[in-house]
């Protein structure tokens, strides 16, 4: 549901060290000029100025809803539904994850819970990635590649420290894990604001407007990272049922292994587009209106995820060309 | 406005309405609870206001930001709110602080006679007569609700993965669990103490029958179930959620099972969101999402009657005065309606 009373929710990601803090900090402390909330987990300092602080123990509960991926943060439920009986409008809420987090169940939970999806729109998922260690710690922990294959923006942080070979190292691993994110370089986090809140990352509408990234359709993918990405076009038509069929069918039986999914669709018969992405199994779809004139209808669908050259992704999308 | 205008808004008013006054406070209402001819009113911004008939309401600024949770404590309501702060407040509104939790939210607050408790995070927190803190009893994740049995023996703590149920005896307090996957929130016992029920995080409630723990499972609501109320001497278990106020017969040996809801209070396109029982009556009040209320027999041949109409904006609390002589009615945006129930002799 689209409504513009609902109240953004950034979710801040990163490893630990990465400088999490520093950016808490700087949004805490600084003179935006908007009320925020921030919900952290076992945070000290209070906040100055009108910002509200919250504290949280990430609690992920399991869904009894037949879905075997579907965990949600019940914490976030509680302290968003709590947020929305305050009396003045909030500007933003931005939710901290610990440096350990599976950023998937606090994904999940506004896909799950209708007031949190009336009142609350998940904006989006910004990863804090620190240059010098991000390499190792993707070799090492798999939490913080979840963190870089979720993210819609990701700062790199502390890039006066690595030279320029190593940057671009780093980002080159990155982008194998998530093409689509953008990437920000910043020293102390001190990347304008307006950059990490209110992105409106996870409207389906933005999707559309990240074309150019879709385009890029054939990254080499060597096998050193378990999470990858894969983008198929067509420019034939797609069979609606055939699609249905198919996809449903993946994130049902592959849902766990696909961490982010997007795409635009052509429909045969249909004069709008239609637009998607989900979170492992959960899904949001909508028609978003006509297409272009004089621009070329073509699909394009993307995965992030693991083990991705298992699932005959390409064939199965190919047999969803209609005849 | 052009008086035939004017007129027949008039006329599109419910007998309540025209009765009665309307108040928009501009605050979201949170709860609302009677005590004695006062009914006692929390909003999302920290005030609680006490109403009563034939004077202006009496507005007392108990926390700093949203006041989540009240009890009545014999005279006086208990509140939790987002400050941390945990309170009992007088009539007149005098303010006594029990406990501050500072920057964790007091979410539920219960009360039976001398005993004053609320939860925050994990811990129930109890007080008795005197003011020092006589227990805390921890649980193993964040508690959803809380709730006394109607003889102050048992007191029941939701939280992820069932109800844990704490008998007390002299203040020594023994737990039992009561586990059902998923997450578990507002809770009540039956009026007999025979039912244990809560409402979950699926849009479905969850009950045991105490002395065996046999599961009932009450489902297929399109919406998260926020409200339940206790009906006539059956008695009925009535819930939102759902278009109509669905009530769960809880008489016989087996309760609802296998039995069918009765549905009163059709809603047409809107969900129930609020429903509080007539007190001494086989009748209900349904909230609805768009701000209506209906008010109806638990009889699916009696035709309900529209209370309020619609402000757009949907109900969130419902209370009547122990004289049951005013029924106060808010919802999310603040507006208030304070009406006398009954017509004038």
């Amino acid at each position: 549901m689209e409504n513009t009373s609902q109240v953004p929710v950034t979710v801040l990601t990163g490893f630990l060290g990465a400088g999490k803090t520093t950016l808490l900090n700087r949004i805490l402390t600084e003179q935006h000029g908007r009320k925020y909330a921030v919900i952290v987990n076992e945070f000290g300092e209070q906040g100055i100025d009108n910002d509200l602080v919250v504290d949280a123990d990430e609690e992920v509960f399991e869904m009894n809803n037949g879905c075997i991926c579907c965990t949600v943060r019940g914490d976030l439920i509680r302290i968003l539904s709590g947020l929305m009986k305050r009396a003045d409008k909030l500007d933003a809420i931005i939710v901290e994850t610990t440096g350990l987090a599976d950023p998937a169940p606090v994904a999940q939970t506004f896909f799950v819970d209708q007031d949190v999806a009336d009142r609350t729109k998940l904006d989006a998922i910004v990863t804090v990635a620190d240059a010098v260690h991000l390499s190792s710690q993707l070799t090492e922990h798999h939490e913080a590649e979840e963190q870089i294959a979720f993210a819609d923006v990701i700062l790199l942080n502390k890039v006066d420290l690595v030279d320029e070979s190593g940057l671009d190292r780093v980002k080159e691993r990155i982008k194998k894990i998530n093409p689509f994110a953008k990437i920000i370089n910043t020293t102390r986090c001190s990347a304008p604001l307006d950059e990490v809140v209110g992105l409106n990352a996870f409207s389906l509408d933005r999707i559309l407007e990240v074309e150019p990234d879709f385009l890029e359709s054939d990254h080499d993918h060597e096998h050193d990272d378990d999470v990858t990405s894969l983008s198929f076009v067509s420019d034939t038509p797609l069979d609606m049922d055939k699609f249905q069929d198919w996809f449903g069918n993946l994130l049902r039986t592959k849902g766990q292994d696909i961490l982010r999914s997007k795409g635009i669709l052509n429909f045969k018969g249909e004069e709008e587009r239609y637009v998607f992405q989900g979170v492992h199994m959960l899904m949001d779809a909508s028609p978003m209106g006509p297409w272009p004139k004089g621009k070329d209808r073509s699909s394009r669908v993307v995965f992030i995820g693991r083990d991705l050259d298992n699932m005959n992704l390409k064939e199965g999308f190919d047999n969803c060309k209609s005849a | 406005m052009n008086a035939d205008l004017e007129k027949l808004q008039e006329s599109n008013k419910t007998e309540l309405e025209r009765r009665g006054s309307i108040i928009n406070t501009g605050a979201p209402v949170t709860e609302a609870i009677t005590i004695r001819d006062h009914i006692a009113v929390g909003f999302g911004d920290g005030t609680v206001r006490f109403f009563q008939s034939g004077s202006e309401p009496k507005v007392v600024k108990a926390h700093k930001g949203v006041v989540f949770s009240m009890a009545r404590n014999g005279d006086y309501v208990l509140t939790g709110g987002e400050d941390g702060r945990f309170l009992k407040i007088s009539s007149e509104g005098d303010i006594d602080e029990i406990a501050n939790f500072g920057s964790r939210w007091v979410d539920y607050v219960a009360s039976y006679k001398d005993f004053k408790v609320c939860s925050s995070g994990n811990t129930v927190h109890i007080w008795s007569k005197s003011k020092e803190k006589i227990n805390s009893l921890e649980h193993q994740s964040t508690v959803g609700g809380l709730t006394f049995d109607n003889k102050g023996k048992r007191l029941a703590v939701s939280r992820y993965g069932g109800v844990t149920v704490w008998k007390q005896n002299n203040n020594k307090w023994t737990s039992s669990n009561y586990s059902w996957k998923g997450s578990h929130g507002k809770v009540t016992f039956s009026p007999d103490g025979r039912y244990l029920v809560s409402s979950m995080q699926e849009n479905q409630i969850h009950g045991w029958r105490i002395n065996d723990k046999a599961d009932l499972a009450m489902s297929g609501y399109p919406a998260k179930i926020k409200s339940f109320t206790w009906v006539g001497d059956t008695p009925y278990l009535v819930t939102s959620g759902s278009s109509d106020a669905v009530c769960w017969p809880f008489d016989g040996k087996e309760g609802p099972m296998g039995r069918k809801p009765v549905c009163v209070a059709n809603g047409g396109k809107e969900l129930a969101t609020f429903v509080k029982v007539l007190d001494g009556e086989n009748a209900v009040f349904t909230g609805f999402s768009d701000g209506s209320v209906l008010l109806s027999e638990i009889d699916e041949s009696k035709k309900p009657i529209r209370i309020r109409n619609s402000t757009g904006s949907e109900v969130t609390a419902i209370a009547v005065s122990s004289n049951r002589e005013q029924v106060l009615i808010g919802d999310l945006q603040g507006n208030i309606l304070i009406s006398s129930l009954w017509a004038d002799n």
